[in-house]
């Protein structure tokens, strides 16, 4: 059987349904050539992979987070007109119309707060990880969210629970806040996990005061909230049924 | 009654418009992935941080286009692509690149680039044509199926395969080249 390199690319791409993948992997094993067309493609593939996948691993520069939180960082739109422009640097034509020299600027006003919250993210030990474009509860975050409750915790756990709530399309959502990482937000627990809609910047320390969440929390509450907060027993109910609203 | 009422007002969770900030932390979580992307089609790191930014700010502006259930990551990777092609041609008529088929010219290789797997693959993917060092980020580079690098592309699933296949013919025959050129 000839195989046309299309065919082969698409193999090792691993684009091709369950049959033909059998066909050709049989094939490989009495066709030398053939396996060797195929070996040549998923060298390249591993290789070219290989080269860019560091990049992943690198730190992010302040100025990407800060232009991503960019229209909402707090004080960013206030500020914007004060931002002085810098000189082009001379090495460099002047390239895309960057709004990065601004940017950069602003980087300074709220750099405070965008790197403490990428720390939720930091590949050592996540507390959020980025799942099909939605950012979900790992480590000590979600565990907190399954079991701990507001009414018992204490002040040296370090996540703290703020309001338990049941929301309009039929799930669970917890505010809570990080006791070290100066970040508060919200965990909503769709088919298994604790989805982030939101998080925002908060108080470190003291967390006595974390009944009341931030601004943006609350909206973000406020939103969703079906009717009123949790009280202890509902909370406890929930835990039960593993907050799962339809299994209580 | 009560469960229509109910039911029209249901807002399923994945189909609520995302906020604002929503977005933006989202986009946070996938500015590692961005840059990747940046750097398969930009000469060097800077460069590529530039792009990434560029496409941020633009997703930013335009984030009432984005249909909220949508895959967020194919998004943004278009306006990746559209902001490279408007610098390729921004740049292109100021005279400041030449078209990297035709030229001899080598990427700028900063303190960062000097692993040289990375140096060595970036060079090769910078004398691709445009199409095809696209089709190589997409699918080589970020692991995307034809399908979804087709969409993020905005071509037919045909063109993709016929596009990745030239690039990667073009790929492996300058880089066996540096490394017969590398031998004593």
């Amino acid at each position: 059987m000839k195989y046309d390199d299309d065919t082969l690319m698409a193999f090792a791409d691993g684009e091709l349904d369950a049959a033909k993948r059998a066909e050709i992997t049989a094939a490989m094993e009495t066709d030398p050539e053939l396996a060797r067309r195929i070996a040549q493609h998923r060298e390249l593939r591993a290789r070219v992979a290989g080269a860019f996948s560091p990049v992943l691993d690198q730190a992010v520069p302040d100025r990407l987070v800060t232009a991503a939180r960019g229209a909402t960082a707090p004080g960013a739109t206030q500020r914007r007109g004060e931002v002085v422009q810098f000189p082009a640097r001379g090495t460099r034509p002047p390239g895309l119309p960057w709004r990065g020299r601004e940017w950069g600027a602003m980087a300074a006003s709220v750099a405070l707060g965008a790197i403490i919250s990428w720390k939720l993210l930091s590949p050592a030990d996540p507390l959020v990880t980025a799942s099909n474009g939605s950012l979900v509860a790992r480590g000590a975050l979600a565990s907190a969210l399954d079991r701990q409750l507001a009414s018992t915790q204490v002040e040296a756990d370090p996540v703290r629970i703020g309001l338990s709530f049941e929301t309009r399309d039929g799930h669970f959502c917890r505010s809570f806040q990080l006791r070290d990482a100066g970040t508060a937000g919200l965990g909503c627990r769709i088919e298994g996990e604790w989805h982030i809609p939101v998080t925002t910047e908060a108080a470190t320390g003291d967390l006595r005061q974390a009944a009341s969440p931030p601004p943006a929390v609350l909206q973000a509450i406020e939103a969703r909230i079906s009717g009123e907060a949790l009280d202890p027993a509902g909370e406890e109910k929930a835990r039960e049924a593993g907050w799962d609203t339809t299994r209580r | 009654m009560e469960e229509n009422e109910l039911a029209g007002r249901m807002i399923h969770h994945e189909s609520m418009t995302a906020s604002t900030e929503e977005i933006g932390e989202l986009i946070v979580a996938l500015l590692p992935r961005l840059r990747r992307f940046a750097r398969s089609l930009s000469r060097n790191q800077h460069d590529a941080d530039d792009l990434a930014q560029v496409a941020v700010e633009r997703a930013l502006r335009h984030r009432e286009q984005f249909r909220a259930g949508a895959n967020l990551a194919s998004w943004l990777f278009g306006i990746m692509k559209n902001a490279w092609l408007d610098d390729r041609r921004a740049r292109a008529r100021r005279g400041e690149v030449a078209l990297p088929e035709d030229s001899g010219e080598h990427p700028v290789v900063t303190p960062a680039d000097t692993s040289t797997s990375l140096w060595s693959v970036s060079e090769a993917m910078n004398k691709l044509p445009e199409d095809q060092r696209l089709a190589v980020a997409c699918v080589l580079v970020e692991g995307m199926s034809y399908k979804e690098a087709a969409e993020v592309l905005e071509i037919p699933i045909g063109t993709l395969t016929s596009r990745l296949a030239r690039g990667r013919t073009a790929l492996a025959a300058a880089l066996s080249d540096e490394r017969v050129g590398a031998a004593p």
